[in-house]
């Protein structure tokens, strides 16, 4: 369990620094690009990047956001019930979560798998973007996994308890 | 089972799962648009459609600006930006009665120019404004509600996510929207000052003058005000001109304010770094707000629901404004009990439709659902803002926070009010752009 809770941790950790080295990238290519159209020529395709670096830098956090309780929730109600009642309703919640995050993971690798194999590429540059759609994935499929984690800690009391 | 049943369900279901599960915003449209639509269509259809909706949604340039803007409010949280303005504001109308109150909404207003979070101005003007007032024995009532208020000009001057979150989910130009916000704000900031003044007039106690400043001391003071004022007119002036696009700006603007901390030296790596991980936190926050927003449109859209209640609302032998009422409570008491973001995420694939079907301007209306979304941030009981001012000021009792509101909300639904009577306040800048 503790391997689990530690892996989630570091991954969302790793994949949190390359966001926040991708967010400074988008900072210096919109500036460069506006620097170089004024005085020359603009960069060729930044949009597209920054398209795709922003979709990296979200996806890469979406883990860590759940993992800090970031994401905006109602729990006004929730709060009302018994512990044992919130204890339920938190197990159906994050299964739901896991198996939902956990198919839109799967999806959206197939379809970067398909722009893999039909070797699909960019309008302006030209370059493939398929790996920026696998990155999406594993953005999803961590947050799948936080899912698991705090599933996972929800039965942890009771097992120590049994011990 | 009509498809118009399988819509009402799917809201019934959304706000069950919302309000029992606990799940958040974001996930539970998400979920639900993607079951709904699986029912209504097929599973294949489905699938597809949520894969291709997160992809796609996640790389859209339109997006980008929105953890630009984030960042930008962050560095300026952390940059100590908003003492010196709140310095400049104090020196001028600090030694009026009441005066430390006007230059918090006067510091509110020039540091709202270049944050766009009700929260984080809320949060850096209490830390600044709450000793101060303390210090010269304001009232709690007056000191908390207009840290707590104020904080709502974070939404309603541009640069605001909650506009950018608009224009990208109804399409409607984000420059546009931060235009129309810019009068709307200013109204909204004299109010304010406006209900101190007559609240020190008839509780002189509440806030007493502070010490007189020289003249020299306030020229001086405002150079506090260049930066901020700096990065408002790049931004807001290279959208005006059409030299940006807005994820230009909030890149220019970031990189500006960098330059300017990294020379003042004002910000500390941790600060950097925490402005770093907070933007990314809001961003990918917000980015599945809008995509679940999205999925579950799809889903409405399908069962055609939101047109047949955009047709009912405009055939509705009634005033428009009557509709844009009710449409009003709606709002402010949902935003009682959701985050405000999160209510108007979701319940604008209803209720936009609605107010284009009844005629009203896009702008103006998105902007008249920006203001009163706003005020979600500052009733209770989920109200952001109060609990941003009870954790700076924890010897503030929660009632005294509620009842301080409670003045400045009058003035918060009058600007509102004004500018349903007089709509060329948002709109008369919009128009003069191509």
């Amino acid at each position: 369990m503790d391997l689990l809770f530690g892996f989630t941790r570091w991954t969302n950790k790793a994949l949190m620094m390359v966001a926040g080295c991708l967010l400074v990238a988008m900072i210096v290519l919109a500036c460069a690009n506006i620097f170089l159209r004024l005085v020359w020529i603009p960069i060729s395709g930044t949009f597209e990047l920054m398209g795709y670096f922003g979709a990296v830098v979200t996806a890469f956090a979406l883990g860590y956001t759940q993992m800090s309780k970031g994401h905006i929730a109602v729990d006004i109600v929730l709060k009302t019930f018994p512990q044992k009642g919130q204890r339920y309703i938190q197990i159906t919640n994050h299964i739901i979560c896991m198996g939902f995050f956990g198919i839109v993971s799967w999806r959206i690798a197939r379809y970067a798998g398909t722009l893999w194999t039909t070797g699909e590429v960019t309008e302006t540059l030209g370059i493939v973007y398929y790996p920026f759609v696998y990155c999406v994935a594993l953005g999803c499929a961590v947050l799948a996994l936080v899912f698991l984690a705090d599933l996972a800690r929800l039965f942890q009391p009771a097992r120590e308890g049994k011990k | 089972m009509s498809m118009t049943i399988i819509g009402i369900t799917g809201i019934i279901v959304l706000l069950m799962a919302l309000f029992v599960l606990g799940m958040p915003v974001g996930f539970v449209m998400g979920i639900v648009g993607f079951c709904g639509f699986w029912y209504a269509v097929s599973f294949n259809a489905a699938i597809t459609m949520v894969g291709t909706d997160v992809w796609n949604t996640f790389s859209k340039y339109g997006l980008t600006v929105i953890p630009l803007f984030i960042f930008l409010g962050y560095l300026a949280f952390n940059s100590g930006i908003a003492e010196r303005l709140y310095a400049a504001a104090y020196k001028w109308v600090g030694h009026w009665r009441g005066g430390l109150a006007i230059a918090t909404i006067g510091a509110d207003e020039l540091f709202a120019a270049i944050c766009g979070s009700n929260t984080a101005t809320a949060a850096t003007m209490g830390t600044v404004a709450l000793p101060q007032m303390k210090k010269y024995n304001y009232d709690d009532r007056l000191s908390s509600g207009t840290v707590v208020t104020g904080g709502t000009l974070g939404t309603v001057m541009p640069p605001s996510v909650v506009m950018i979150i608009i224009g990208i989910q109804t399409e409607q130009s984000i420059i546009k929207l931060f235009l129309g916000g810019i009068l709307p704000a200013i109204l909204l900031g004299l109010l304010f000052v406006l209900t101190i003044v007559f609240l020190c007039w008839i509780h002189p106690e509440f806030g007493p003058a502070g010490p007189k400043t020289g003249m020299k001391e306030k020229i001086f003071a405002l150079t506090g005000v260049i930066e901020a004022l700096t990065i408002f007119v790049l931004v807001i002036g290279g959208l005006y001109t059409g030299l940006f696009t807005p994820t230009e700006a909030g890149a220019v603007g970031v990189f500006f304010a960098l330059v300017v901390i990294l020379v003042t030296g004002r910000i500390t790596w941790k600060g950097f770094f925490n402005s770093i991980k907070e933007t990314l936190k809001i961003s990918s926050m917000v980015f599945f707000l809008v995509t679940g927003a999205i999925i579950f449109g799809r889903f409405l859209a399908i069962t055609r629901l939101p047109y047949m209640v955009a047709d009912y609302a405009a055939s509705l032998p009634i005033s428009p404004y009557l509709v844009l009422a009710v449409i009003l409570v709606i709002y402010l008491v949902g935003g009682c009990f959701i985050d405000s973001l999160g209510f108007l995420v979701l319940t604008i694939p209803i209720f936009f439709p609605v107010g284009l079907a009844l005629g009203f301007d896009p702008i103006w209306y998105a902007i008249i659902l920006t203001m009163v979304t706003t005020l979600g941030a500052i009733t209770p009981p989920v109200g952001v803002n109060i609990y941003v001012v009870k954790a700076l000021a924890p010897d503030i009792e929660l009632g005294t926070i509620f009842k301080s509101i409670s003045y400045f909300l009058a003035a918060c639904i009058l600007a509102i009010v004004i500018i349903i009577a007089f709509p060329d306040i948002v709109t008369v800048i919009p128009n003069m752009v191509r």
